[in-house]
């Protein structure tokens, strides 16, 4: 287990050094999905034994079947984001949008951006998970701002100058919880997440109670949870399209996975403190989304208030707290993930096509890019939770616990906010597909375009149609960990 | 030296840490607000050599030295290096007049005290008043970043955050473990970085790094 960890480590780093090394190359393009392909073959293979039971535990890295899906799922957007961008990013080289030595940049900052986000799943301790958060607003900043124009440089500002905000308030709840451990742990043990766990019960309530309050917060900035989601709408709809994706599948899970490490603590320490509070946001956010969402006319700002919307709900599914709520929470976390690069990269097709985002300016898809257009329909359906995708079964286990839990008012509000969000939605896109496009539209198919659509699709069917028993398992002990039933 | 000599003497530091901040909230000028966070910087590391002697914890002895290396030493002069790249002109803007950003700290500060009385009887080796001049320092920091609308202002209300932030954990728990001060000095100084080349971007395509340009991206 160790030696597999091990060499997914060594496979980091040598990929890192190969992509940075062949920067100026034209093979690049195609060395860089290589490298994630093979990350992603690693982390399967060091992941799938920890998600049957055997926690990978040596005093330095920690990772169990929490810490496995959300590496996993890093490593499949990873790939899929890599393999798309060598049509986007190569069409924009054409264009003479970018410089073609900025594309060597990009594909050096996409591998060390990928491996930073999964080195964070793998640490012990709660410090070094600090730091990859912090690490990957730093590298994925250049990426936001990688147009160097002047949106996407306010983008990135925005990004960088509120994320940091964001971290720092962190780290203050991080001296909390260090000082809420004084005498229960050894020192130098004191931030280790399972360290924290054994002895939660001897740790301080009150200090715990204001140290939350700053966690989430702090990282809730950077998961984009309403109101300090304000960068959040600019950086996805500014950065390049494969870029979007990622940083919404996966780069907000980043953060959420700290709140998550802290909430399980919190739960024991203070129980129905920390869920109170992110039941809130959680609605907040929901709110908020659906709000931007019917109001919003660029198609990749909607999206992104789309990726709100969804982390609103993965809040509310842990304020929920029952151990139905909390799986509902992965499921919908995993789902998410899964469903929308497949709306980013549909959009970045039709944005490299039409020109524009706007949506009241994009007419006619289904005739002039038929695939897209079939792509981009079944992903609104999709994210706003039709079934038999993955979402819907997120979705329903969600309204599910919130009734079995009592909380009644929670169901409606989500319901009633869901349905609005699902309109607007359908709305805005359903108009795009139908229609003449008006002008002469060149779809640049490729094969580097369809493939990553195509297989984020079959994910999300196969997560939404069947749960193997297996899946079920992993899920389950998953939650055990979340709640601490498993100490 | 005795318990209550040592005490006296954080407690200075301490004060005059949230004095610079103060300061600063009320300085019109670039130059001179650089030159402030660098003096909080020293108090701060001084506050942190009294602790690592007076604790005999070693391990502060490396935080001070950082401080001193980075936030006395680098961090001011790479701003004034960005702000002389960039021709920054050296008045800083507010959108929150002098008189109004100093009431507001003032009310910040009582806010300060008022949140950590609850938090007073949980804690064993803080100086009760070191923590609640953290908190201050923090959310003036905040303050500053909020009204303050050039680039370099920002990120110095960034900094003396992270200053209050260090002064915080020091008090509270005789610092961090070791990783995580110094992972969050590289943090701070990898961003400060990156903070620079965006500015200097800003600065490019706006020609002016006044951050109230930014208003391009809204619903």
């Amino acid at each position: 287990m160790t030696i597999s960890l091990l060499v997914l480590l060594l496979a980091m780093a040598a990929s890192a050094v190969l992509c940075i090394g062949m920067r100026n190359s034209k093979w690049i393009a195609a060395v860089m999905p290589a490298c994630c392909a093979i990350l992603l073959v690693l982390a399967v293979n060091l992941c799938v034994p920890v998600l049957n039971g055997e926690t990978l535990d040596d005093g330095v890295f920690y990772i169990d079947s929490v810490s496995a899906i959300f590496m996993l799922l890093v490593a499949l957007v990873g790939l899929m984001a890599s393999i798309y961008s060598r049509a986007y990013i190569g069409l924009e080289a054409e264009e003479g949008k970018i410089r073609a030595k900025d594309m060597g940049q990009y594909y050096s900052l996409l591998i060390v951006f990928i491996s930073v986000m999964m080195l964070t799943f793998t640490a012990r301790s709660m410090a070094i998970v600090w730091l990859g958060i912090g690490a990957t607003t730093l590298v994925s900043t250049f990426l936001v701002g990688f147009y160097s124009n002047e949106e996407s440089t306010e983008a990135a500002w925005k990004y960088i100058i509120l994320c940091s905000v964001g971290i720092t308030i962190a780290l203050a709840g991080y001296t909390l919880v260090y000082a809420s451990t004084v005498g229960a742990i050894d020192q130098d043990l004191s931030l280790d997440w399972p360290a924290l766990m054994a002895a939660a019960d001897q740790l301080d309530p009150t200090l715990m109670k204001m140290a939350m309050v700053l966690i989430i917060v702090g990282f809730g900035t950077k998961v984009g949870l309403a109101p300090m989601h304000t960068w959040l709408p600019d950086a996805h709809s500014q950065a390049p399209s494969p870029i979007s994706g990622l940083l919404s599948a996966v780069l907000l899970n980043c953060a959420m996975y700290g709140i998550l490490r802290f909430y399980s603590v919190s739960e024991i320490v203070n129980p129905g403190f920390a869920s109170a509070i992110l039941l809130v946001f959680g609605l907040l956010s929901l709110a908020a989304a659906a709000f931007f969402i019917v109001s919003s006319r660029d198609l990749k700002r909607m999206l992104a208030y789309s990726s709100i919307e969804n982390m609103g709900l993965i809040a509310i599914g842990l304020g929920i707290g029952s151990p139905i709520a909390i799986g509902a929470a992965i499921v919908q976390m995993a789902a998410h993930s899964v469903t929308k690069p497949i709306l980013f990269f549909s959009a970045g097709n039709i944005v490299q096509s039409y020109g524009t985002r706007d949506m009241n300016s994009i007419r006619g898809v289904s005739k002039s890019m038929p695939f897209t257009s079939a792509a981009l329909a079944i992903g609104t359906l999709a994210i706003v939770g039709a079934p038999p995708f993955a979402v819907f079964v997120g979705e329903l286990s969600l309204m599910y616990a919130s009734i079995d839990a009592g909380v009644l008012w929670v169901t409606v509000a989500c319901v009633i906010l869901l349905a609005i969000v699902a309109a607007g939605m359908a709305l805005h896109i359903f108009p795009m597909l139908s229609g003449d496009p008006g002008k002469e539209i060149d779809a640049h198919a490729s094969p580097s375009r369809h493939v990553p659509i195509a297989v984020l699709i079959a994910c999300t069917l196969l997560l939404g149609l069947f749960m193997p028993d297996q899946v079920q398992g992993w899920l389950e002990s998953a939650v055990d960990i979340i709640t601490g039933a498993s100490l | 030296m005795d318990d209550a000599i040592i005490g006296n003497l954080i407690d200075l530091c301490a004060v005059l840490m949230l004095l610079t901040s103060v300061m600063a909230v009320a300085t019109t000028r670039m130059r001179p607000l650089i030159g402030l966070f660098s003096f909080q910087s020293v108090f701060l590391a001084v506050l942190a050599f009294i602790v690592a002697w007076s604790s005999d914890t070693p391990h502060i002895y490396i935080m001070c030295a950082l401080t001193v290396a980075l936030k006395v030493i680098v961090m001011p002069r790479m701003l004034i290096y960005i702000m002389s790249r960039i021709h920054v002109d050296k008045e800083v803007e507010l959108s929150l007049g002098i008189p109004g950003s100093l009431l507001t700290s003032g009310v910040l500060i009582i806010l300060s005290y008022y949140i950590t009385e609850p938090m007073m009887d949980s804690i064993e080796n803080v100086e009760r008043n070191c923590l609640a001049l953290s908190v201050s320092i923090i959310l003036i920091g905040l303050l500053m970043m909020c009204t303050r609308r050039k680039a370099i202002t920002e990120t110095v209300g960034l900094l003396m955050m992270e200053n209050g932030l260090f002064l915080g954990a020091l008090a509270l728990s005789h610092g961090m473990p070791l990783i995580v001060e110094i992972g969050a000095f590289f943090d701070v100084m990898v961003a400060v970085i990156i903070i620079g080349i965006f500015a200097y971007r800003i600065n490019r395509s706006f020609n002016s790094v006044d951050t109230s340009f930014l208003r391009r991206l809204r619903e």
